[in-house]
């Protein structure tokens, strides 16, 4: 599903010098892979990932879904790529804050043209699995981190995005709820989503198909 | 969008209502001095105003000096006149203070027999009561400013020079002269004229004029024939009638106009004012707005949103946001204009006018205003990366 070559990015310091994130990355995630990649902070993990979900661009190398060379597209095809092949899960949760629980798990639907009944269905369904239906009106700031989290987890996999990309997910969390989101993410890998995991917990690599650390800017096993 | 989300814009709305409170207070001040003006050119290009050739203080369009009857007759007869109506004007206070006011107080006798020849004011607005009947002895129409700072209604007493009227009916708020406008029947106001004019009591007592109550006029309302140039037919009537004024219209519309010069520039430099401050404050707080949620537009970009998608949820947003702060701020400015007028109706006063086209555009004013920033602010957020918009809203 995912194959990244050569990823090479850099950030300026204030002094404008530039400092190497990544240099040479490759990665490859296909579908029903749990891939799990470590490194100590500032390695660069969230880098790696917002360049293979497309968030930010890379100064070299490619990303590829499937067959399509999505790092070559424009702004605009990028979004749509998004929408049809990413679900993201975010260390700080990045509920909208005016939105109910439901209508942020419904945000990705709306994106990917799939807003109507089925899509609230969905909604509804996995709001249950995860143990937060009884929040679906609530605000995210009504509710605990890890119902945040739950709500975020539902959001990223309203669409069955074939790509799942979690960066710390467990990280703002307490043990209980850390588990719980490490399980429904190995739980999409088993349902056949390739699922790129980026986590500092110990745990976190239980039942990884892949385990990787980011050195100097390149994965290593 | 929802009353929910509109809830969440609390601030924002405030902000806009604000700057478009400030900018309809302004524009409605404005609006009040363009009334006036407007008022008076539409009323002197309505009509040739005639007047007894004098060289007195004179009230209102006359010259101090009379227009006998035989004059009123030859003027009727002029080639391209419509129609003629005998006036008497005079000032309610003939006092040299009064003289000095841009908004005397003036009696104004007409002749009821004749219609009115003005062509913009074939009958003068009556907002409660009636007009003046033909016939009719010791009835006033008094103006709206002149009724509310003597607490006037129709069936009150309004005594003038001893003599009581009854007051029969109340004009229209028309912002300009007739606002604080008497008008009687002209035979009463020959007997006002009278009554005032020392010099006049005099003349007629020595028996040295031989005049007749008709002969008392202080001016006439002329019209003129389709077709007709006013111009032309004022100046046929000063060729042709001996001793008289004529204000030829379109003259007397540029010398009104040139007189009102520094109110024109006043008015056009506050609706600069009022543009600039609303809408930089209405640009500014519709960005900031945008600009603060650079972190949900960021979220909305790793979900898929397009720029068109993510476009088209900011420009509606924002026309709700402005419409609704729009809305509000018409309302506050109206609310506090009411109040200060309320005030300055005693004096017979009025500072503001709210009219159609100035709330209209004050409203498509600002949603227009508030989409550009709100479509500026977009287009920034939409140029950068979705990690970076994330990023900076944290």
């Amino acid at each position: 599903m995912l194959r990244a070559t050569g990823l090479v990015k850099s950030f300026r310091a204030p002094s404008g010098a530039p400092v190497p994130v990544l240099a040479g990355a490759e990665l490859t995630a296909k579908g029903g892979e749990f891939v799990v990649i470590g490194g100590p902070s500032g390695s660069g993990k969230s880098t790696l990932l917002n360049v293979i979900g497309l968030l930010e661009d890379a100064e070299g190398g490619e990303v590829w879904y499937e067959s399509e060379r999505v790092s070559a597209l424009g702004r605009n095809a990028k979004s749509r790529a998004r929408a049809r092949s990413v679900g993201f899960v975010f260390q700080s949760f990045l509920l909208l804050p005016a939105l109910t629980a439901l209508e942020n798990v419904l945000l990705a639907a709306r994106y990917a043209g799939r807003d109507g009944a089925a899509a609230r269905r969905r909604a509804r369904e996995l709001l249950d699995e995860l143990g937060v239906s009884h929040r679906t009106g609530h605000f995210p700031p009504q509710l605990s981190g890890g119902e945040q989290q739950r709500v975020a987890f539902c959001r990223a996999v309203l669409n069955d995005p074939p790509l799942l990309l979690a960066d710390e997910p467990t990280g703002n969390l307490d043990e209980a709820n850390g588990a719980v989101i490490l399980a429904a993410l190995r739980s999409r890998a088993r349902a056949g989503a390739a699922v790129v995991l980026v986590s500092h917990r110990p745990d976190a690599a239980i039942g990884a198909t892949a385990v990787f650390h980011l050195r100097e800017g390149r994965l290593e096993p | 969008m929802s009353l929910r989300a509109l809830r969440s814009y609390a601030f924002t709305i405030a902000g806009i209502a604000i700057g478009v409170a400030g900018l309809v207070a302004l524009g409605a001040m404005s609006e009040r001095i363009v009334r006036f003006i407007e008022g008076g050119d539409r009323f002197v290009l309505g009509q040739i105003s005639v007047a007894g050739r004098g060289m007195g203080m004179g009230t209102g369009f006359t010259a101090g000096g009379l227009l006998p009857a035989g004059a009123i007759r030859k003027i009727a007869g002029v080639e391209g006149v419509a129609g003629v109506q005998a006036q008497v004007m005079l000032p309610l206070n003939p006092s040299t203070s009064q003289f000095m006011t841009l908004t005397q107080e003036l009696v104004l006798g007409l002749d009821l027999s004749v219609p009115m020849p003005n062509r913009h004011y074939r009958a003068l607005p009556v907002h409660a009561g009636r007009f003046l009947r033909a016939g009719e002895r010791r009835a006033a129409v008094v103006g709206a400013a002149f009724a509310a700072s003597r607490g006037l209604t129709v069936g009150s007493r309004l005594p003038l020079e001893g003599t009581p009227f009854e007051v029969v009916g109340v004009l229209d708020r028309m912002l300009t002269a007739p606002d604080r406008f008497v008008i009687v029947p002209i035979e009463d106001a020959r007997a006002q004229w009278l009554a005032k004019d020392r010099l006049l009591q005099t003349l007629l007592a020595s028996g040295a004029a031989a005049l007749t109550a008709a002969d008392l006029n202080t001016g006439a309302a002329v019209g003129w024939r389709d077709g007709e140039d006013p111009d032309a037919v004022a100046r046929r009537i000063l060729a042709q009638v001996p001793g008289v004024n004529v204000q030829l219209p379109g003259e007397l519309s540029s010398l009104l106009r040139s007189s009102t010069a520094f109110f024109s520039a006043l008015l056009a430099g506050m609706g600069a004012l009022a543009l600039v401050i609303g809408g930089l404050s209405l640009a500014n707080t519709m960005a900031a707005a945008v600009f603060e949620r650079i972190r949900d537009f960021g979220v909305k970009r790793a979900l898929g949103a397009t720029d068109w998608a993510l476009g088209r949820e900011v420009l509606a947003e924002s026309l709700a946001v402005t419409l609704a702060g729009g809305l509000a701020g018409i309302l506050l400015a109206i609310a506090l204009g009411l109040a200060v007028d309320a005030r300055a109706a005693r004096a017979g006063q009025q500072l503001f006018h709210f009219s159609a086209r100035l709330l209209g555009g004050a409203l498509a004013f600002s949603v227009a205003l508030g989409a550009l920033a709100a479509a500026y602010a977009t287009w920034r957020v939409v140029s950068l990366p979705p990690a970076e918009a994330i990023r900076r809203g944290a």
